[in-house]
């Protein structure tokens, strides 16, 4: 029971990091219809400079949060801004394909620049936790997963009451009718895309903390931020949070599977993807937008 | 936030249309020559270089794999990201089969077809039912978990993966005239489809899928249809790769590239036409080896800043260009039309 | 129009073409240099370990160049290397083999980094008959095909933990119990059906034994699992990724062990360096280090353990570790079969190969009927106070084992 209830605590502080790489990812994929390949890259840049900043000049790595964001945002917003928005309304398979060939570029010059050394970020609360009714929490996972939560929470506020973010919201219902109120699209498309960036980036500075660095070190999670997406619905912004906590407590859970038969080994754990992709069918089955996602008009 | 399904959809449609890609089947220049440069391939095992062999096989194989994407993902317009799923399966038919002592081609090819028409229809008829990114997301779980499967299933050899044999040295051009084959039999069968009422139903659904279904025409069944040819036409190219690789494991059979490069190629090529994806392979693959032979380190680099290049200056495939009426000026006009 | 798309096509095709025979200058690379082939993973996953891969080869390169060269029969020649990057992928590496072989003709094959890799060139090497010797590919399903043109010189997976627990085992207070766990691929999944089979047929218990795919990105429940079972050794057969990930999360859920032993990871800095204190008293399985007592037996290189690592550090700016070891070691076994052959033929210089028993910096290079190397122990370093030392077997030990470990937070 006590293993469980451990499960259960891991699987959600996995989900934090989980919904913070997601929710960027998500937001291009429903607001500009792009699914963004290159958002792995960004993940690892922002997981870069929170390395270089803590190596070089000791900055601890919550505080280069802010840094991770704004450096990444920039970057976001000038590859959108000079690169992307060429095709910014060609089929999703044209954008796919350029980010798919912005990523190779991406990661290529982080392996000229930084080599494929594998680097960690080792501060002197790393690995450090509190036990709570027989359940131990290290504090690095659940400080992430607050600032994953506040960070939810601040996108959901931004998008809905600020003006910016109603032009966005706009932009993505009837590109048309917001042009004609005003809204100029490029900058709008620029800015979210530097948004999903910057977030990516703050993704990245997370999990510098617990996971070590190389510059192909956002596949993984870049994989999983695709699940994770349908599952909780498109373009949502809890949906990517609730993905990604149904996620991490599904892939923890999962390592309760371990028997064997005869000389097969059935290990939940080794078969985390089929059986993540089982919960992602039986949702779809159920809720084909996803479990926060709207239905279609 | 509006995401409709059918929004996605009819948008590549329209944006077809609005080219003037010819009919369906795309520029028929197009296919003529992918015709011809098909037939300058038989001539390649007489140069008795290995290695010039084993490159255009797998270009053949790439032209296979990119040929299937292109029915369920171009004509139908469902994207899918698992078609590496039937090429794996289809690999591990033949495996299996060695590995009961029949070594023989045909029957390769023939269980990869049946199983992966199986395995179209079983999970195709829950997962098609979801539409646009929901499935293509689906289909890239399946694509996840099937090599997750075979991975952890001892008897398919787990991990470590299956011996599957293979003809000796002398003989080893019977591998290059079946893929050569099934290349051929894939361009050869999509133009049938292009030009008959599948393809038409194919289209259809893709164009807008309610009118579609007003019109009679059964989705399920097309879709599933769709899909099942797609799987055969990867899951043959998987047949003759496996016992030509000699060996096969869950990250070969299951592999990104396989995932990904065909998908790439028939973009490149141009989505929804006959010669598109094997021009595409064409381009991709020998690119690939020129960069590998100058570039040796930074190839990744370069092929990276290539593909951006490609995708902003030819946004819509090669074999577009071919149809493109109007030079140069059309051209430079077309580049800025997908403008935010 | 015609014209422009017979542009197009003439394009395609002169890539294609193009591409794939670029390279067949006639070799005048001259007749008296022996060009080895090598595809190795200088981008991808695997890039670290490629280049030191590269780095191993190379310094026997320049090594062998600045002394006078191999000796065939009365005739010296020189060495050169040709490398393609084949991206950490099986596939990609044995087609770069096969245009190594029919493109740019090379003599022999340099093996690849990794289990997979190695695995997938072994098969080109069989077909086209030429001889390949590598020293970073452990799985012995490599070997176990039944080819002969194929030679490991490193130790195989399945011994790879068997150091550990020997020592682990006779230490006091004796360890009973042993969790392990393991990445998916092969190589790994091998580590640790050799670590079982060992500790069940010495009296140690297995608690807990599980595994998770190489691209796990958390592996807390698996640790909690395995910390209500309470084992006296933690084994993890993975690659440098997982070794930290799981070395972290043993420290963050607090799980006390007697032992904590990795089969790749402590042996690189980046270990070290990632995990500061955390990282002492961890175990490392190694295939060499610099305290091994080895003298060669022959001469043409370097001698001892110190001298190579001295040398090597004098050009490279960092103590070799044994990826680099076992590489420079691969080509000495080529060195020494062609010198015994007095050939360059294949077949002659394969056969040098099979009969081969010499002992260099590196131990004992000799070929099992497999073309394995199973006459090579396997090394435990352990990390202590932030270096790495040799602490099994006895005999080439440079201090003792520190076991039990002390809990965290007081390394």
């Amino acid at each position: 029971m006590q293993l469980l209830a451990q499960d259960l605590v891991n699987g959600i502080l996995a989900g934090g990091i989980l919904a913070v790489v997601a929710l960027g990812f998500s937001l291009v994929w429903g607001i500009m219809n792009i699914i963004n390949l290159a958002h792995g890259a960004f993940i690892m840049l922002g997981a870069y400079l929170t390395y270089q900043l803590f190596q070089s000049f000791h900055v601890d790595p919550f505080l280069s949060l802010p840094l991770s964001f704004v450096a990444l945002f920039v970057l976001g917003y000038l590859i959108q801004r000079f690169l992307i928005n060429w095709v910014a309304r060609a089929p999703i398979l044209t954008t796919f394909l350029l980010t798919f060939g912005l990523s190779l570029l991406l990661v290529n010059i982080a392996e000229i620049v930084w080599t494929g050394d594998r680097r960690g970020i080792t501060t002197v609360y790393t690995g450090v936790s509190f036990t709570a009714l027989g359940v131990t929490v290290p504090w690095v996972k659940l400080w992430t997963l607050l600032v994953a939560l506040a960070i939810t929470a601040a996108m959901q506020i931004w998008l809905t009451r600020t003006k910016t973010g109603r032009a966005i919201r706009a932009t993505s219902m009837d590109i048309g009718a917001a042009q004609l109120s005003g809204v100029r699209t490029p900058q709008i498309y620029a800015i979210v895309y530097g948004l999903s960036a910057g977030l990516a980036g703050v993704a990245g500075t997370l999990i510098a903390l617990s996971y070590a660095l190389t510059p192909t070190m956002g596949d993984p999670f870049l994989i999983k931020a695709f699940v994770v997406c349908v599952l909780g619905g498109l373009g949502s912004v809890e949906g990517a949070l609730i993905g990604g906590l149904v996620y991490g407590i599904v892939e923890a859970f999962a390592t309760q599977i371990d028997f064997t038969i005869g000389t097969q080994h059935i290990s939940g754990s080794g078969l985390q993807d089929a059986i993540a992709l089982i919960v992602l069918l039986i949702v779809l089955i159920v809720r084909p937008t996803g479990i926060v996602g709207k239905a279609t008009a | 936030m509006n995401h409709s399904p059918s929004a996605v959809q009819s948008g590549t449609g329209t944006v077809l249309r609005r080219i003037g890609l010819g009919g369906i089947t795309g520029s028929p220049v197009a296919f003529a020559i992918a015709l011809g440069i098909m037939a300058l391939l038989l001539a390649v095992p007489a140069t008795h270089n290995d290695y010039f062999q084993i490159v255009f096989r797998n270009i053949l194989m790439y032209a296979a794999m990119a040929y299937g994407w292109n029915v369920i993902g171009g004509y139908t317009g469902y994207v899918s990201f698992g078609q590496v799923a039937f090429f794996g399966l289809g690999g591990y038919c033949s495996a299996v089969l060695s590995a009961n002592g029949v070594d023989n081609l045909f029957a390769d090819v023939a269980l990869a077809c049946v199983v992966n028409m199986a395995f179209a229809i079983v999970i195709g008829i829950p997962v098609l039912r979801l539409k646009g990114h929901y499935f293509a997301i689906a289909t890239l779980g399946i694509a996840l978990a099937i090599t997750d499967i075979v991975a952890n299933l001892d008897a398919l050899g787990g991990s470590s993966g299956l011996a599957v044999h293979h003809v000796d040295e002398a003989h080893f051009y019977i591998y290059y005239y079946a893929m050569w084959l099934v290349a051929l039999g894939s361009m050869l069968g999509t133009y049938a489809i292009a030009r008959s009422k599948l393809g038409y139903a194919f289209v259809a659904i893709r164009e807008n899928e309610d009118a579609a279904a007003v019109l009679g025409i059964g989705q399920t069944r097309y879709k599933v249809t769709a899909w099942a040819i797609s799987g055969m036409m990867a899951g043959a190219a998987g047949a003759v790769f496996a016992p030509a690789n000699g060996f096969l494991d869950p990250s070969i059979a299951f592999s990104v590239d396989s995932n990904v490069f065909p998908i790439v190629m028939a973009i490149l090529g141009g989505v929804g036409s006959v010669a598109g994806p094997f021009i595409g392979s064409l381009i991709l693959t020998g690119t690939n080896e020129l960069l590998q032979r100058y570039f040796i380190s930074i190839h990744t680099l370069f092929f990276g800043a290539m593909i951006v290049l490609v995708v902003l200056l030819l946004p819509r495939g090669l074999v577009w260009l071919f149809g493109l009426k109007g030079g140069a000026r059309a051209w430079l006009k077309a580049l800025t039309a997908y403008k935010a | 129009m015609q014209y422009r798309s017979l542009l197009v096509t003439a394009l395609a095709l002169a890539f294609a073409v193009g591409g794939s025979s670029a390279g067949i200058e006639p070799v005048a690379a001259a007749s008296d240099t022996i060009v080895f082939g090598s595809p190795i993973s200088l981008t991808g996953n695997l890039t670290k370990e490629g280049h030191l891969t590269q780095e191993g080869y190379d310094f026997w390169k320049n090594y062998v160049n600045a002394h006078g060269g191999i000796k065939v029969g009365n005739k010296s020649y020189k060495v050169d290397i040709k490398y393609y990057d084949d991206e950490s992928k099986n596939d990609t590496s044995a087609q770069l083999a096969e245009r190594l072989i029919d493109q740019d003709h090379v003599n022999f094959i340099l093996g690849p980094y990794g289990s997979g890799t190695s695995f997938t060139v072994a098969q080109i090497a069989e077909r086209k008959k030429i001889p390949m010797v590598e020293g970073n590919g452990a799985a012995e399903k490599i070997f176990k095909q039944g080819f002969k043109y194929t030679f490991g010189v490193l130790s195989p997976a399945r011994r790879y933990l068997e150091g550990i627990l020997e020592m682990a085992h006779s230490q006091k207070p004796v360890a009973q119990t042993v969790a392990i766990t393991a990445a998916s691929d092969a190589f790994s999944q091998e580590v640790a059906d050799g670590a079982t089979a060992w500790a069940n047929s010495h009296g140690m218990k297995v608690v807990y034994n599980n595994k998770y795919p190489d691209t796990a990105t958390d592996v807390s429940s698996i640790i909690s699992a395995l910390k209500q079972q309470n084992p006296d050794l933690i084994l993890n057969a993975g690659h440098v990724q997982d070794a930290l990930l799981v070395q972290k999360g043993l420290r963050e859920q607090n799980v006390q062990a007697k032992g904590y032993g990795y089969t790749v990871g402590p042996d690189t800095p980046d270990f070290v360096n990632a995990l500061g204190k955390d990282a002492n008293d961890v175990f490392g399985a190694a295939q060499w280090s610099e305290a091994v007592k080895y003298k060669a037996d022959r001469k043409g290189f370097y001698a001892t353990a110190p001298e190579y690592a001295k040398a090597f550090e004098g050009v490279y700016h960092h103590a070799p570790d044994y990826h680099n070891a076992e590489s420079t070691a691969a080509c000495l076994a080529f060195q020494y079969a062609i010198e015994n052959a007095g050939s360059l033929d294949p077949e002659k210089v394969r056969d040098a190969l099979a009969k081969l028993d010499v002992t260099t910096f590196y131990g004992i290079l000799k070929f099992d009927s497999r073309g394995l190397n199973v006459y090579k122990p396997m090394v435990v370093n352990q990390i202590q106070n932030g270096k790495l030392l040799t602490v099994w077997p006895r005999g080439l030990a440079q201090a003792a084992p520190k076991y039990p470990a002390p809990p965290w937070g007081k390394r």
